[in-house]
């Protein structure tokens, strides 16, 4: 049976949430407590995510438009798109392995979860990766974990700041306020882990201000919706 | 046609104009409110272990707990473009604010409540601003808010509190608590509690209370001050680490014994055990300050 790296098995997390997984992928499941920490993590997400309301309303086309996009460009998901159909379909949450994870959900808790998810999946590999080389490839390593989050993390800001801009003014302002403050704990753990790459703390502080924002985010659209 | 218009303005007494003056504004006051929001006062008969579930968007939200087997909501909203939905199915009472228009403007969006409910009830409750303040109930309560502040006294159950920016104050609370938010101060104060779990990024946290047997208390922040009060007669494993700030401990602590702690390569850390080391104290902070204090 031929070995998988953790990168390789990236390309069976979709079939394997879906029900499908190889002898080499359960092996690698099996042996890697970081991305059997992955599977749990998602299996999780499903199943708390299942017991969520669905009755709430869709978020713009273009947040899973990019939403997909990212994930894509990551090689976290692959395009399921049929070739005659067009990207925006292929987007929403009714296409791929995350509408199996999440059949009867609104698309803001959706977007929730995907960033959640992205957040786990994106930390979780970058372990194993950083563990054995030095502290340049510790840096690049988070780097590479963390540049796209932050990207995608802005993107889905963009968005949540449209949709609270229809709260209330006390509440409206305490998101944005507390969204600044989430923003500058990011910056100041980036800072302190490029001044010292290998640093944990650092790294588990970061790591627990992108989840922060991503919960944040979350909350931010769901308020907004509730307000529409 | 009134006749006081025949009469020219000179000659009316004056006292006549301060009758108006007074009379005016009184019958506008009179239209405003006979026109404006009415409190509403509605009850419901439960069984034992009732369910209630509050949400409303902004409003000053009061739960107490009392002997009856009945719940109580009194209901205050702010305007009259929004009302007031209290049903109950089952064993389960659903208390919501809703807007009776599509025009209603966010500040309108406000309701106060005042709720009684039996000791043994199940509280969840979602108020974005104002305020949440509840006492003396003894079942599972969950808390969200994004602003509003939450104040609980002689809770017990499972506590989870979720604010955003709200402080949040426990007093007298003997269930298990588990508090997030990213600016809300948290004091803990009074507790009896075998599981304390606090988390806030910006804010304070207070902890004043008993460290039991076997119990666990972890206070964490990025920032700002963790102060956790202590008693000689107390007994506990400690484990404080500020990444980038300063471990501040008036407690004489020894080697552990349960378990080797290794200095970490990283801030500043305190390990030890205080008397027989029976409760486990965990205190994180990235750039805050922790300070160990002796009880006043």
């Amino acid at each position: 049976m031929a070995t998988i790296t953790c990168r390789d098995f990236l390309a069976y997390l979709e079939p394997w949430m879906e029900g499908e997984r190889p002898p080499d992928a359960q092996a690698h499941v099996r042996t890697c407590s970081h991305c059997s920490g992955v599977i749990k993590d998602l299996e999780a997400i499903h199943t708390e995510a299942g017991s969520w309301n669905a009755s709430e309303q869709d978020a713009p086309e273009r947040v899973w438009t990019a939403l997909r996009a990212q994930l894509e460009q990551e090689g976290l998901i692959h395009d399921t798109i049929p070739a005659g159909e067009g990207r925006t379909r292929a987007a929403a949450p009714s296409a791929g392995w995350f509408a199996g994870l999440f059949p009867r959900l609104p698309r803001p808790v959706l977007a929730g979860a995907y960033l959640a998810a992205l957040v786990a999946v994106a930390f979780a590999l970058s372990g194993p990766v950083n563990k054995r080389v030095n502290e340049a490839r510790w840096l690049k390593g988070t780097q590479i974990s963390t540049s796209p989050l932050s990207a995608q993390l802005n993107f889905a800001e963009q968005n949540s700041n449209s949709y609270v801009s229809r709260s209330s003014p006390v509440v409206a302002a305490s998101l944005h306020q507390n969204l600044a403050i989430v923003d500058n704990y990011i910056a100041l753990c980036e800072k302190s882990v490029s001044e010292d790459p290998q640093n944990e703390v650092a790294r588990d502080y970061l790591y627990e201000a992108y989840q922060q924002k991503a919960d944040l985010l979350t909350q931010m659209t769901e308020r907004g919706e509730n307000v529409q | 046609m009134s006749s006081s218009h025949f009469v020219p303005v000179q000659w009316l007494p004056k006292t006549n104009w301060k009758t108006a003056g007074l009379l005016v504004p009184s019958l506008l006051l009179c239209s405003a409110v006979s026109a404006g929001p009415k409190r509403q006062e509605q009850h419901f008969k439960v069984a034992a272990h009732p369910v209630i579930t509050i949400h409303n968007p902004n409003g000053l939200i009061t739960v107490k707990a009392w002997t009856k087997s009945e719940v109580m909501v009194i209901s205050t909203p702010a305007s009259d473009r929004i009302e007031v939905d209290a049903e109950q199915m089952g064993n389960r009472v659903d208390v919501s604010t809703r807007e009776l228009s599509d025009s209603v403007a966010p500040d309108d969006m406000r309701a106060d409540f005042q709720i009684n409910v039996p000791e043994d009830a199940e509280l969840q409750i979602h108020n974005d601003a104002g305020s949440v303040s509840v006492a003396n109930v003894l079942g599972d309560m969950n808390v969200e808010t994004v602003a509003a502040g939450v104040d609980l006294e002689d809770a017990a159950g499972y506590l989870s509190v979720k604010t955003v920016g709200g402080s949040f104050t426990c007093i007298r609370c003997t269930g298990r608590i588990e508090a997030s938010s990213i600016s809300g101060n948290f004091r803990l104060l009074d507790l009896r509690s075998y599981h304390v779990w606090a988390q806030t990024s910006s804010g304070n946290i207070l902890f004043n209370g008993e460290f039991l047997p076997n119990g666990t208390y972890s206070l964490k922040n990025y920032s700002g001050v963790i102060e956790l009060r202590f008693s000689p007669g107390d007994s506990f494993d400690l484990s404080a680490t500020s990444l980038k700030g300063k471990v501040n401990n008036e407690a004489k602590l020894t080697p552990s014994p349960h378990q080797r702690h290794f200095m970490p390569r990283w801030g500043n850390a305190l390990f030890g055990t205080f008397n027989e080391g029976r409760a486990k104290i965990e205190m994180t902070s990235f750039d805050g300050t922790i300070n160990i204090l002796k009880r006043d």
